[in-house]
């Protein structure tokens, strides 16, 4: 799920811990595999909190038995009448209840009813539950609707009180009570059995078993059950925890285990009726219920993330935002002392810009993003390039004070406009975000909150940095709207945005960003997640609004057809470094880097080819796999010796700068003819490895 | 407004099945009432009583008890504005304490405030609520007496001893409900937080305090709002025992009376009153639901 939703900040910039640990298709596959077999018992073997939890399980159940050997008096009868609350001591370890009976040997004795009240309401809850479920989820019509609709009925009155109305039926005592327990339950598991049959039944193996003529029974209990098994056997495990505390309860009612019966709930109810005279009694009991429960509930969490069906919570919070300035002091090695200094002249201009991330499961810091520097011009649109996890979108969540945790960047310097926004906090940079740098991000419908209208959302920024009136806001909020040109603003502005397309809503959070009038527009990948024929009309307008503004904008992408509708200049970027820079004419034809050809190369293009799109074999490795020297040399295919020796600085290389030290060597092909609106580039040469 | 047709839909399907159950079940078993049976009209066919009960139970005439031969409906309105105030109490602080620890816990993610909110709620959930009521009845009312142990009603005549009396049953109550919210919560706010549209919101240059409040917050209050729902479901249910350990006399008591004596009508009208109290505010918190999220607005 975070997979596709997340990827503009999952991806390849926050670089979350399942990328770090490597490519996403390993991770993907793994998490489906992860059900069942050897590897679940890894996973539950590396998770030592829930084994001890099992553990402490096992050490339970064998109390069942041991019970009598380890016990000191009768769980039933006092040994002498006046021996009353006896304070804990070496005759009574625990102390005794009000009537003299050994609170010691009654607890441990308790075991038993707990065990038994699990056993009894899970197996109630199983028996009726599970087939109920799968014959509903199976067959479904009629049948499951009325059974649901009994079973909604059913949940809707309190657990406990249905469970009393059951009582009243079927009359008090410990398994009757369980029992009636375990038919509340029974919905539980009954729901859940269904919901999970629904899934299963559109997977492939189920077509597969129909096809090879297996019959519905066979199919139900061969096929589906063992699949659908992790999550009833998680959910029996919590709901054996909720029997302990629901035995407890009922018998502490009066409901469940008889008088002298030594069940916890019974123990908590003597020691409530002599609560004035002393409180001790009710805490062994207690503490009993309490650790069996968190045992269990542990050992079922535990059980459940070894399925691997929850996803673990990630790391970023918005809190972490507020650390996540741009700190001074990057000192990048060896850099060239004119290369630190920001260019006075640009409209942004950032210096020595890194990024580190603690390895996924190590406290060990890796650069996510090395020394990079970029200058844009007023009015300009400067094009970063690169592949998934190349750091592309991290710089310029970098430029925003916006790397999320526990990611830490830091720059020498990055001027906006003549104001220096390194060591600026976050309520400095506050004043800069959305006033004088606009954001517009890959994924549009993502991008807007589905909780408000459109009209309050772009709204927002015009209140809080222009100080507008609610109504001013929305008469700039329509202006602005017509101007992206979504029809009918002055209805669409009360629209959710839910209501709107991917490139209407992209049109949206364009609007958003140049709310304020900004001077530089970042625009993560603007285009990925719309269609193609709406791509050309939301890149002609970005691209005529940086023109009319005179905006200067970042355009974060990895597509070379979008960089050439749009860019005046380009930045490769490859495993968090920039490798190539110069203006768009001169990276396309004459390409200085080995990288830069190779996405040249792999561009598709409106002409008769031969043979398969040419592409980079491999792809980029995560950061702490960079190799020394070059980072690129692993996949160049003119990677020597030398360029694995040390690490190659930026250095002008014909028109533009390159990080290849056989740049002038090499002779690299680019685009032999260009034009600059439509891009189709003519003739494709041969490749001439030399 | 289709949840809510439904619901309702739901709880008239649920009126005629349960009685029923209960009616034939007392019927075949219970061998007490047997003397008593042609007093109270159970000599008659079964489906006779319950037409009869269903019909007068529609009108909102809940049948006599069997044993004082007081009115159900009086009875039950007697002691529901106990059991609710003291559900909706323990509610507040549930919601109160477990939205903001969660709240914290998504903030803090990962640092030792997380930390601790995680094992003190998973700790939480597991301590049954009625030991706590033990507990602090015994600390706080038999020992320091800092507030009442038993219900009064020359007390309760004022609506602040009302409340200073319920303030112990409410703690009691709510501290296991505020565990489960906190942990709900928690994870809400962290998937919210990872939204894009969050960083959109950060990105335009909003105060932390508004993203949170605002822009995350009634996006994670979906299936907070969802939890509460079963929540409350469990807040009546634990109210019973509550009610037990601080001798409040309101329904859990009543019901568990009527459990014991076998007292059929008081039984069912307990359980339909509880039942009843969790529909509507099932009803309510769907209405809920289309405010926080327009997407299932009509």
């Amino acid at each position: 799920m975070a997979q596709s939703q997340g990827k503009a900040l999952m991806t390849d910039t926050v670089l979350s811990q399942e990328d770090l640990a490597g490519d996403r298709g390993a991770s993907e596959e793994e998490q489906v595999a992860a059900v069942g077999g050897s590897r679940f018992w890894t996973r539950f073997r590396r998770n030592r909190l829930a084994l001890s939890a099992g553990g402490f399980l096992v050490l339970l159940l064998s109390l069942l038995v041991l019970a009598p050997y380890i016990t000191t008096h009768d769980p039933e009868q006092a040994t002498r009448f006046q021996d009353g609350l006896f304070p804990p001591g070496s005759d009574y370890w625990w102390g005794t209840d009000a009537v003299g009976r050994d609170i010691y040997t009654r607890v441990i004795y308790g075991t038993r009813f707990a065990f038994t009240a699990g056993a009894v309401a899970v197996g109630t809850a199983l028996i009726i539950g599970v087939p109920l479920g799968l014959v509903i989820g199976f067959f479904r019509g009629w049948v499951d609707r009325i059974i649901m609709r009994l079973v909604e009925a059913v949940v809707a009155v309190p657990a406990v009180v249905f469970a009393i109305a059951i009582i009243a039926v079927v009359g008090t005592g410990l398994v009757r009570a369980m029992f009636a327990i375990g038919i509340v339950y029974s919905m539980i598991i009954t729901r859940l059995t269904r919901a999970e049959v629904f899934a299963a039944r559109e997977e492939l193996y189920v077509d597969g078993a129909r096809a090879s003529g297996a019959s519905n029974l066979r199919i139900m209990f061969r096929h589906i059950l063992p699949n659908i098994a992790p999550a009833l056997i998680v959910q029996t495990t919590l709901l054996f925890a909720t029997s302990v505390l629901a035995e407890a309860a009922l018998s502490f009612l009066g409901l469940g285990a008889g008088p002298k019966q030594a069940s916890w709930g019974r123990l908590l109810r003597s020691a409530q009726e002599s609560i004035d005279q002393s409180i001790w009694p009710a805490f062994p009991p207690g503490i009993a219920i309490f650790v069996t429960v968190v045992a269990f509930n542990v050992f079922g969490d535990g059980l459940r993330d070894a399925f691997g069906r929850e996803a673990r919570g990630g790391r970023v919070g918005v809190g972490d935002v507020e650390r996540a300035d741009v700190t001074d002091g990057a000192s990048v090695q060896g850099a060239s002392a004119a290369a630190n200094q920001p260019d006075p002249t640009a409209l942004l201009s950032v210096r020595n810009l890194s990024v580190r991330f603690p390895r996924p499961g190590t406290t060990e810091d890796v650069d996510v993003v090395h020394g990079v520097n970029f200058d844009i011009g007023k009015g300009e649109v400067l094009a970063l390039v690169g592949e998934s996890g190349s750091g592309k979108s991290i710089t310029a969540l970098s430029v925003l004070g916006l790397v999320p945790d526990p990611g830490k960047a830091s720059a020498s310097s990055i001027m906006l406009d003549g104001k220096e926004l390194v060591d600026m906090d976050f309520n400095e940079l506050r004043l800069i975000r959305g006033k004088e740098i606009g954001l517009i991000s890959q994924e549009p419908s993502a991008a807007l909150n589905p909780a408000y209208t459109v009209g309050r959302q772009i709204a927002e920024p015009l209140r809080y940095h222009l100080g507008m009136s609610k109504k001013d806001a929305r008469v700039r909020s329509i202006e602005l709207m017509t101007r992206v040109g979504i029809p009918d603003p002055e209805v669409r502005i009360d629209s959710f945005p839910h209501q709107f397309s991917g490139g209407m809503a992209q049109r949206v959070v364009i609007a958003m960003a140049l709310a304020c009038s900004p001077k530089l527009l970042i625009a993560d990948e603007p285009t990925t997640a719309l269609d193609v024929t709406v791509q050309g009309q939301v890149l002609d307008l970005i691209g005529d609004l940086a023109k009319e503004l005179g905006v200067g904008v970042l355009l974060i992408t990895h597509d070379l057809g979008v960089v050439s509708e749009l860019a005046d200049r380009a930045a490769v970027m490859y495993a968090g470094e920039i490798v190539e820079a110069g203006t768009l004419v001169d990276v396309f034809h004459r390409p200085q880097h080995p990288y830069s050809e190779g996405l040249i190369k792999a561009i598709p293009r409106n002409e008769v080819r031969e043979g398969e799109l040419p592409t980079i074999d491999g792809v980029v490795p995560p950061p702490w796999m960079w190799p020394k020297g070059c980072h690129f040399a692993p996949r160049c295919p003119h990677a020597t010796e030398q360029c694995r020796e040390k690490d190659v600085e930026l250095r002008p290389s014909g028109a533009s700068q390159t990080r290849c030290i056989r740049a002038d060597e090499l002779d690299l092909i680019g685009v032999a003819g260009k034009n600059k609106r439509t891009f189709v580039p003519i003739v494709d040469t041969e490749v001439r490895d030399d | 407004m289709f949840m809510v047709g439904t619901l309702v839909f739901f709880m008239m399907q649920l009126n005629p099945v349960d009685p029923t159950a209960f009616l034939l079940g007392d019927d075949t078993t219970d061998e007490t009432v047997e003397r008593a049976r042609e007093d109270l009209g159970l000599n008659r066919p079964v489906l006779t009583q319950y037409g009869d009960w269903i019909s007068s139970a529609a009108q909102g005439d809940l049948g006599v008890s069997w044993f004082n031969g007081e009115e159900v409906t009086t009875l039950l309105r007697q002691r529901a504005a106990k059991t609710l105030t003291v559900a909706l109490g323990s509610m507040l602080i549930a919601v109160t304490l477990g939205v903001s620890l969660g709240i914290l816990a998504a903030i803090k993610a990962g640092r030792w405030q997380d930390r601790l909110v995680t094992v003190v709620s998973s700790l939480g959930i597991a301590v049954p609520n009625f030991w706590v009521a033990i507990i602090l009845a015994a600390v706080f009312a038999v020992k320091l007496r800092w507030f009442p142990a038993i219900w009064s009603n020359s007390r309760t005549d004022s609506i602040w001893g009302w409340i200073y009396t319920i303030i112990l049953p409410c703690i009691a109550l709510g501290t296991a409900a505020s565990a489960a919210i906190a942990r709900q919560a928690r994870s809400a706010m962290i998937g919210v937080l990872q939204q894009d549209y969050i960083r959109t919101a950060l990105a335009k240059g909003l105060p932390v305090r508004r993203v949170i409040f605002r822009h995350a917050m009634r996006n994670a209050a979906i299936p907070v709002v969802t939890l509460m729902g079963f929540q409350l479901s469990a807040l009546i249910g634990g109210s019973i025992f509550v009610e037990f350990i601080f001798n409040i006399p309101g329904l859990g008591t009543l019901g568990v009376q009527a459990v014991q004596r076998n007292n059929m009508p008081v039984t069912l009208g307990f359980v339909m009153v509880t039942t009843l109290v969790v529909v509507i505010a099932n009803i309510l918190l769907d209405m809920s639901y289309a405010w926080l999220n327009p997407k299932v607005r009509r």
